[in-house]
């Protein structure tokens, strides 16, 4: 590791570890350590969101998938952007003013069944599962390239996996959701600003953005592959026109006719079941703050994935330019086109930066990875803790023993994840997708928005949603997207396979009518009027504000008469 | 007073008339946002004066929606929403009940 890299790396992390430290929970409450107390003001939940939101599909997956397939790959941005809004419109303010623990919680208490909330249990774990996977293989890929060397007697690639996933174990285990509230908050910000940075640099450096679609456009898309003849490039062939070669600025370099909408559908649908995302609107103090708060992500959405996708354009165009001039390019490019796309900001933050430009970026990469770790480990701790143990392993257990469960149950899932991210390496699977770490991310996202959403809407705006149902339309929605996965990883023919590795548009409104008709057969929980109260009333929203204003009122009063004895 | 007093409720009917209003709201912006959401890649696909056209600097119709406009677009639908929910929750909720605490409420409004 250079040194500029080396020091650029241990400030980011020592900043986010004092972070931790200092706001970490005080007592050992459960609300505490999941909630963050439920006092989180409208810009720190947003911002720690999105810092939550923005992993390595965002940062390195949404450039890469725009470097390789062109439009085709500006539909990942445009989905993982989109998912927001059925989020703010019918999830976030009625979720808060329930008011529970994570979504199997509210799922439990809403429809009364225990059974309930175990399958959403085991579904928000397999979510969570598949999100963490590809964030471990994003900081394996990313060590890889900035550290070029691992720890004595493991490869580069596995060194990243193992540090970053231990580092965020332990900073989550012993941060809790108020420390990962403001570590979130603050990567967010790390984050955006290496964009930022680097759109600045580029812009700076000549770059004209609609000039480079033109001419990106102007030629076929190639990109490089591996066989008996070496590296070369080879044309993508245009999925919409059989025959044609694709090409940057239109549709069909990755993706057949039914497949763009899928993955769209997918990516909207997934938001709104994603735990560790989901359980960040329980800390927000009252439902209408969590309504303005997803106002303010959407917002920080738009500006994020604006920026990965020019900088995914402008990688495309400035990295073939200068390759030739850079012999340690040329290591990592076949014809100027970069072999693993992922590698395209970091390769566009050195050519612009240097060792350092590549450092900020890679930072920024290892950064977006540990603060989405971080959400989903705090998620599975919820779920295992509050959900599992504290219901049905020791219903008799203290706060502190709660606590310590959750902790414990954030080391199992890290390890599991750092397993399966070692097992299933990039290099297996990178050749069948414009981008392994976003692919894979959708895959979580569509187990989300197939089991999850449904229901979770279904909930929220049906009164007739009974247990039986909800437990028929998880178990639908989840098996049939495994299945449909598993289908289109055999040779089923162009088009189709696509669509199956995206099949939100089958399962999901398979699942809601599974659940629709299970409904209406079985009877809703006898105090679903009061719930309804609960959901949609904002006497909550009234009453905690209120007693903000009576706790401002009383801690201003006595300062007042303070001064004034002072003054006088 | 002791904040732990302080009663704040809503009636059955008027939590059932701002929840059916809701749900108007959130399926329209809904609709509005699936139509557009979905309408730039259908345009991609049908329509080549969409891709094959060059706006101000050389972009396509379609890349700039797509790099671009969408986002904005987002967050229009959002913002709008949200504030016309807030706005009805708060002319349809909250109103005076018998019985309530009516005096801390009506000091409030003033």
């Amino acid at each position: 590791m250079n040194a500029a890299g080396a020091g650029t790396l241990a400030i980011v992390i020592a900043i986010i570890a004092v972070i931790t430290l200092l706001v970490r929970p005080r007592g050992t409450s459960t609300v505490d350590f999941y909630l963050a107390g439920q006092r989180v003001g409208v810009a720190t939940n947003a911002l720690a969101i999105c810092g939550d939101y923005f992993s390595a599909a965002s940062f390195l997956g949404v450039a890469a998938a725009v470097y390789v397939s062109g439009l085709d790959g500006v539909w990942y941005a445009v989905g993982f952007a989109a998912g927001f809004v059925p989020v703010l419109l019918f999830v976030a303010a009625p979720l808060r003013r329930f008011g529970e623990f994570s979504i199997p919680d509210f799922l439990g208490r809403r429809l009364g069944s225990e059974r309930v909330r175990l399958v959403a249990v085991a579904v928000v774990q397999l979510v969570i599962l598949s999100y963490l996977v590809p964030q471990a293989v994003g900081s394996g890929m990313t060590w890889q390239l900035l550290v070029g060397r691992g720890l004595p007697g493991i490869s580069a690639y596995a060194t990243g996996v193992v540090v970053s996933t231990a580092v965020i174990a332990v900073l989550v285990a012993f941060g809790g959701m108020r420390g990962t509230t403001w570590t979130q908050a603050v990567q967010f910000l790390v984050l955006l600003a290496a964009l930022v940075w680097l759109a600045g640099a580029v812009l700076a450096g000549g770059f004209g953005y609609a000039g480079a679609v033109s001419h990106l456009s102007s030629e076929p898309l190639a990109n490089p592959v591996h066989d008996s003849a070496g590296w070369h490039l080879q044309p993508e062939e245009n999925r919409l026109e059989p025959g044609a070669d694709a090409t940057f600025g239109e549709p069909g370099a990755a993706y057949g006719p039914l497949a763009q909408f899928a993955l769209i559908l997918t990516l909207v649908m997934g938001t709104a079941g994603l735990p560790h995302v989901m359980n960040r609107y329980f800390t927000s103090p009252t439902g209408t703050a969590a309504r303005m708060t997803t106002v303010w992500v959407i917002g920080l959405a738009g500006l994020f994935y604006a920026l990965a996708v020019m900088l995914g354009t402008a990688s495309r165009d400035v990295i073939a330019r200068a390759a030739p001039d850079r012999p340690w390019l040329q290591e990592l490019t076949v014809d100027g086109v970069l072999r693993v796309p992922e590698h395209a900001l970091p390769v566009l933050g050195r050519i612009y930066g240097g060792d350092q430009g590549l450092a900020v970026i890679a930072a920024g990469a290892l950064v977006a990875v540990m603060s989405t770790i971080a959400g989903l480990l705090l998620a599975a701790a919820a779920s295992w803790g509050h959900d599992v143990y504290e219901r049905h392993i020791n219903p008799g257990a203290t706060q502190k023993q709660a606590v310590w469960a959750g902790r414990a149950s954030t080391a199992v899932v890290a390890v599991a994840a750092a397993v399966l991210a070692l097992v299933l390496r990039p290099e297996n699977l990178s050749s069948t997708v414009p981008s392994i770490v976003a692919a894979m991310v959708t895959w979580a996202f569509a187990v989300a928005g197939s089991a999850l959403t449904p229901v979770f809407i279904l909930a929220i705006w049906w009164r007739g949603t009974t247990a039986a149902g909800a437990v028929a339309g998880m178990a639908t929605g989840g098996l049939s997207t495994v299945a449909m996965f598993v289908v289109g990883a055999l040779p089923v023919g162009p088009g189709l396979d696509d669509m199956l590795v995206t099949p939100t548009l089958v399962a999901a409104p398979l699942a809601t009518a599974v659940c629709v008709l299970v409904s209406r057969r079985t009877a809703p929980p006898p105090d679903v009027e009061q719930q309804w109260l609960t959901l949609h009333g904002t006497a909550g929203d009234r009453q905690a504000e209120r007693l903000a204003r009576l706790t401002i009122a009383n801690t201003a009063g006595p300062r007042r008469r303070g001064g004034r004895r002072a003054g006088g | 007073m002791d904040p732990d007093d302080v009663d704040e409720h809503d009636t059955p009917a008027e939590v059932d008339a701002a929840f059916r209003t809701l749900r108007r709201v959130a399926i329209t912006h809904f609709l509005l946002f699936l139509a557009v959401v979905t309408g730039v890649p259908a345009l991609s696909l049908t329509l080549g004066w969409w891709s094959d056209a060059r706006i101000e600097g050389g972009l396509s119709p379609g890349f700039a929606m797509a790099a671009f406009g969408l986002y904005a677009f987002f967050l229009v639908v959002g913002l709008a929403a949200a504030t016309l929910s807030n706005a009805v929750e708060s002319r349809m909720l909250g109103g005076d009940h018998p019985g309530a605490d009516g005096a801390d409420r009506h000091e409030d409004q003033q």
